[in-house]
């Protein structure tokens, strides 16, 4: 074969390194020699058993066998069916090769012998098919064995052994059989099916099309339901397998089995008080089931998804499964805390949205006569009185739930609202079994007020926003409740909104007394207080109007907006709280309308910075982390320990003293955040709206100003005056609201000012700039002068260039004509002397003529010449003191005389000439 | 919930005949003109009366790509009842039964019951396919034949329904071993076998080799 040569020389390579190698190499050989060609029956199962031992203890035989064992083995599978302890060696010694042997030594990237050998073994689908074949085999050991090398397959490759299995017809039909062989056989069935269900969606399908869910619910039955052991666990992880995200299988459990047979499983009977930690796990399992049933698929597609989920929900309402849900998270007192916080998310999960399931959890009592309550009553206790973060974010869910989109069930709770005579607020705790829901929230609201802990009004401050969100006579039926003081003797009832304030200041009180060792609380009752604020005033201008009625509330809120020591969450959800000040704001008076409020805004705090601060809360890890519900993990024998031990894990979780504490995550959930998102939006529009539009306190009507007939100057004048003098002051205030934006600006100009030394920064460099922006405007002024200069001085030397021209023009043809009179005079004197050898003797006489011809000639000329010489003279004079001047303002002077100095030589010449 | 018996049907055909509309018409009395191709198999469930007894219908729904036959497989085996359907306006629909047949036959169990389909009789005057040859490849093969028509509801109901009476019939003539669950046919909780069979003698004599 050709695979086995080149792993022959891999394996060569790695036994180059190992010592021990060669000699296991051979001992591998002889024995596979044994197999393959031995005679004797007897001596063909012993070399089997030595092979099977020796490959189970040592990585070098593994690899050994892998070179050479699989066409043998294999052969042996397929051609000695009758030796069923030929057989069965051989499959024991498979399983051996492929089971990982760990020594925990040798370096980390070492050859693993059991994946090899299982790559080997899956790339034939030949060899999956023989296998499968196996599981008919009557005898024991053989199905055995066969299940467990599918399952080391699976776990070395799982892709490869899903498609073979899925082509092989029949194939999970076979595998589905062995779930009612006999026990051994059917729990190594069970695990096997479960690895091979975690992903495939078709072979989930097939298994269920083979029967699965009622072999499933079979098995569970006969171990016990939840009080069975491990296989109840695993029967319930195979059959989430099946259903997670897999509507199509959701759908034929409900319409075939239904759910009872799941339902069933979370009745407590018998011993319900006793949770062991295996009961735990199988409880756990189940509610994840209903979860599953619960959720929308990964993209929460379509009509047809919706539907679904309804049905579901429908069905298992109607199948009681709310009871057994309450039974677990709030009825028994031994349910394990991720038992309880299980049931009461399910619970969350199965009313929302859902009318009909909203009323059922609405209606339901618990306890016996005549001890019952309500649920939802028991439920608030727990919200209330709980020691474990992770039960009261559940319960909190619940409740979250409940009221979402349902106003009458909020109306319901709110009518309960009433506040109870003062013995009774300070009744003992326990005795709030016969209180109303209004008033064990109320109560809950303003406990422990005294000892400074206000834990739990926060967590009722969380069940409150519940109560009043988007619903509007909730809002104004809440506002009407008034307290008494603490002490009767300390002045009138308030109402309840201004104590929720006045706990929001509490809290940041205590937080700065304790310094950074605050307790974890404060991190989330701020926030949880704000949240509540927040939702109240949306969309409620009587809100904001009780809210305002306190003129400390809004010196407080915008001292907090920028209080430094807050976090980014706190500022930001103040500064939302003020921003709903002005959004909703009807009011008219003054001191408490819209303007003065953006007035007080701008001044103590600054639109800048204050619109910062909603920047900075939509950066935080709880806005940019918010997202709908995400699916649970799953449960599997690996973390399933570790889930149902979920208890308190905050104490020491030092990262909880973060923002994302599980608190704050959960009270800025998706929707919450959302709403805040939106009011951003309008607070921004709003305020630009109410900065921009200044309502103007004096109307002009232009026919007041006329003088009415009948009135006197006298009463004119002072009407005018009184006019004048109202838009002076309102001239004045705008004036003084310029000036703050003004500041505001250049405050922006500067840098954001929460970083001051950025500011800093940024004037210095500005200053810079100015100096280097006016250095520059000098230099090009300088340049621009000089360049004139320049031009004029160019200009006046061409002017003498011209002139110089013309002079020299001038001398040419003065020295032509002098060059002329020579020529005369040379052809007089020529004449003189042919008339003088021509006999006569006038010569003398033409001798003196020409003479004093030519002394007056020569005077003549040498007069010019020297006016000439004399000009010439200034001229030079004159370009010298122009190129002396050029040469000092940086022109290149003989550059720029180039052209003339070539004119030049010219008149030089005829001087030179001359001279 | 409860029922006598238990029928697992499939539904194979090529792609896009219209056997997933037929399902939904079947199951949710709804016709939708675009459907998303079928991925794998879908799953739908009906409760129907035969001879006074409750009877469910568990329907699998296949993908008739060619790329899905070998997952589709996988599902003939323990079907009792098989709805082939073709599309009567292309005629390469009609054209591909026998490999589809012959798919059933290799990978169900013989006794399976075979229902032909030719869906779409809603667009008579776009046809391909003649009713008559529908009948012929029926009568040849042994196949129940309707012509249907999953946007109008047209003989859908009778479709699956007189496919759950072949069953039935089958059954009360002992033809299948009904403790046998790989036959598609499960016996529940509801209907009692044991009166029936008391009254009919096939059906005691099914029993008869059960115990």
């Amino acid at each position: 074969m050709d695979l086995v040569s080149g792993y022959k020389g891999m394996v060569g390579l790695v036994f180059g390194n190992e010592n021990s190698g060669s000699s296991e190499d051979s001992y591998v050989e002889r024995l596979l020699d044994r197999i393959s060609n031995g005679a004797l029956a007897e001596d063909r199962r012993t070399a089997v058993a030595e092979l099977q031992s020796v490959v189970a203890e040592s990585r070098a035989a593994q690899l050994a066998f892998g070179a050479m064992g699989f066409p043998i083995l294999m052969g042996v599978l397929k051609e000695e069916r009758d030796d069923v302890e030929m057989v069965r060696g051989a499959l024991e010694t498979l399983v051996s090769a492929l089971t990982p042997i760990d020594h925990g030594k040798g370096p980390k990237n070492e050859v693993q012998p059991a994946l090899m050998n299982t790559d080997l073994l899956s790339r034939e689908a030949e060899n999956i098919s023989l296998l499968l074949s196996l599981l008919t085999e009557e005898d024991f050991y053989i199905r055995y064995y066969t299940l467990q090398l599918l399952t080391a397959l699976l776990t070395n490759s799982p892709n490869r052994l899903q498609e073979a299995i899925l082509t092989i017809p029949r194939g999970i039909t076979r595998l589905m059989d062995m779930l009612m062989d006999r026990e051994v056989i059917r729990n190594e069935a069970l695990l096997l099916l479960t690895y091979l269900t975690r992903e495939a969606e078709e072979i989930q399908k097939i298994l269920v099309f083979e029967g699965a869910f009622e072999k499933i619910f079979s098995i569970i039955k006969e171990e016990g339901g939840s009080e069975g052991g491990v296989v109840v666990q695993d029967c319930l992880e195979l059959l989430n397998n099946l259903l997670r995200n897999n509507a199509s299988n959701q759908i034929l459990l409900r319409e075939t089995m239904g759910f009872d047979p799941l339902i069933s499983i979370l009745k407590l009977r018998g011993s319900t008080y006793s949770f062991t930690q295996q009961k735990t796990i199988n409880l756990l399992s189940a509610l994840e089931t209903i979860n599953l049933l619960l959720m929308g698929g990964p993209e929460a597609e379509s009509a047809k998804d919706a539907n679904r989920l309804l049905t579901n929900k429908t069905v298992l309402v109607q199948k009681k499964v709310l009871d057994h849900l309450l039974m677990l998270g709030v009825e028994s007192q031994w349910a394990p805390v991720a038992v309880r916080c299980a049931a009461l998310q399910c619970i969350g999960d199965l009313i929302a949205g859902y009318p009909k399931n909203l009323d059922a959890l609405a209606s339901k009592v618990l306890g016996e006569e005549p001890h019952v309550e309500p649920a939802l009553n028991s439920i608030l206790r727990i919200i209330l009185r709980t020691s474990s973060v992770q039960e009261f974010i559940a319960a909190d869910y619940v409740f979250k739930c409940f009221c979402e989109k349902n106003s009458d069930g909020q109306t319901m709770l709110a009518s309960t609202l009433i506040p109870q005579p003062h013995l009774m607020t300070h009744a003992p705790l326990e005795e709030d079994v016969n209180m109303s829901f209004g008033s064990m929230l109320l109560r809950g609201l303003t406990l422990n007020e005294n000892d400074g802990d206000l834990e739990t009004c926060c967590r009722a401050a969380s069940v409150l926003s519940y109560i009043l969100k988007n619903n509007i006579q909730c809002k104004e039926r809440v506002l009407r409740i008034e307290l008494e003081a603490p002490m009767p003797s300390l002045g009138a009832p308030e109402p309840l909104m201004h104590r929720m304030v006045k706990y929001l200041a509490l809290a940041s009180s205590m937080k700065s007394k304790d310094g950074k060792s605050s307790p974890t609380g404060n991190l989330y009752v701020q926030p949880i207080i704000l949240k509540l604020l927040v939702t109240w005033l949306a969309d409620c201008p009587n809100a904001v109007h009780c809210f305002l009625d306190s003129r400390p509330h809004l010196t407080y809120l915008l001292e907090l907006v920028s209080n430094p020591s807050a976090t980014v969450c706190i500022r930001g959800l103040t500064a939302v709280l003020l921003g709903e000040c002005v959004l909703y704001n009807k009011s008219s008076e003054s001191g408490k309308d819209a303007f003065t409020i953006v007035d007080s805004i701008s001044q103590k705090v600054g639109l800048t910075s204050y619109f910062l601060k909603f920047d900075e809360m939509q950066k935080s890890f709880l806005f940019s982390s918010a997202k709908p519900a995400q699916p649970r993990k799953a449960l599997t024998r690996s973390n399933a320990a570790s889930m149902a031990e979920i208890e308190d894990v905050e104490e020491n979780d030092s990262s909880n003293q973060n923002e994302d504490h599980p608190i704050l995550i959960s009270t800025f959930d998706a929707q919450f955040v959302n709403l805040v998102k939106k009011l951003e939006l309008d607070i921004r529009e709003n305020i630009i709206e109410v900065y921009s539009q200044p309502k103007s306190k004096v109307a002009v009507v232009p026919a007041e100003l006329e003088q009415k007939s009948g009135e006197s100057d006298g009463d004119y004048i002072k009407r005018l005056k009184s006019f004048v003098e109202k838009q002076c002051s309102e001239i004045q205030d705008l004036l003084g609201r310029n000036a703050n934006l003004a500041e505001d600006l250049a405050k922006t100009g500067g840098g954001s000012i929460s970083q001051p030394e950025q500011r800093a920064g940024g004037a210095s460099e500005r200053v810079q700039v100015e100096t280097l922006r006016r250095d520059l405007q000098e230099a090009s002024q300088r340049l621009e002068m000089l360049k004139t200069e320049k031009a004029k001085i160019e200009s006046e030397a061409s002017m003498y260039q011209n002139l110089a021209g013309k002079m020299e023009s001038d001398l040419q043809s003065l020295s032509d004509a002098y060059n002329s009179l020579e020529q005369a005079n040379y052809h007089l004197e020529k004449e003189v002397k042919a008339l003088k050898s021509g006999g006569a003797t006038p010569s003398p006489d033409i001798d003196a003529i020409k003479a004093e011809a030519r002394e007056e000639a020569q005077k003549e000329s040498e007069a010019e010449l020297n006016d000439l010489l004399v000009c010439l003279g200034q001229e030079q004079s004159k370009v010298e003191k122009l190129s002396a001047r050029l040469l000092e303002l940086g022109e290149d002077v003989d550059k720029l005389l180039e052209g003339i100095g070539d004119d030049m030589g010219l008149p030089e010449d005829s001087e030179d000439e001359e001279d | 919930m409860s029922y006598a018996y238990l029928f697992k049907y499939i539904i194979i055909g090529d792609t896009g005949v219209g056997k997933s509309c037929l399902l939904l018409q079947f199951t949710d009395k709804r016709f939708q003109p675009v459907h998303d191709l079928t991925i794998g198999v879908e799953f739908g469930a009906r409760m129907i009366t035969i001879d006074n007894k409750p009877i469910k219908l568990q329907i699998w729904d296949t993908a008739g790509q060619e790329s899905f036959r070998s997952i589709t497989r996988s599902y003939y085996r323990g079907a009792a009842g098989a709805l082939l359907v073709y599309d009567i306006t292309r005629r390469e629909t009609f054209n591909h039964l026998a490999s589809w047949l012959e798919d059933a036959r290799q990978h169900a169990n013989a006794n399976m019951t075979i229902m032909l389909i030719g869906n779409k009789c809603d667009l008579a005057h776009r046809r391909a396919v003649s009713t008559e040859e529908g009948e012929l490849f029926a009568k040849e093969h042994g196949l129940i034949f309707m012509e249907a028509s999953a946007k109008t509801a047209q003989n859908v109901e009778e479709a699956f329904i007189s496919t759950a009476s072949t069953i039935y019939k089958k059954i009360q003539e002992g033809v299948f071993d009904v403790s046998n669950e790989s036959y598609g046919i499960k016996v529940g909780y509801g209907g009692i076998p044991g009166p029936s069979g008391g009254r009919d003698g096939s059906s005691s004599q099914a029993g008869g080799c059960c115990s």
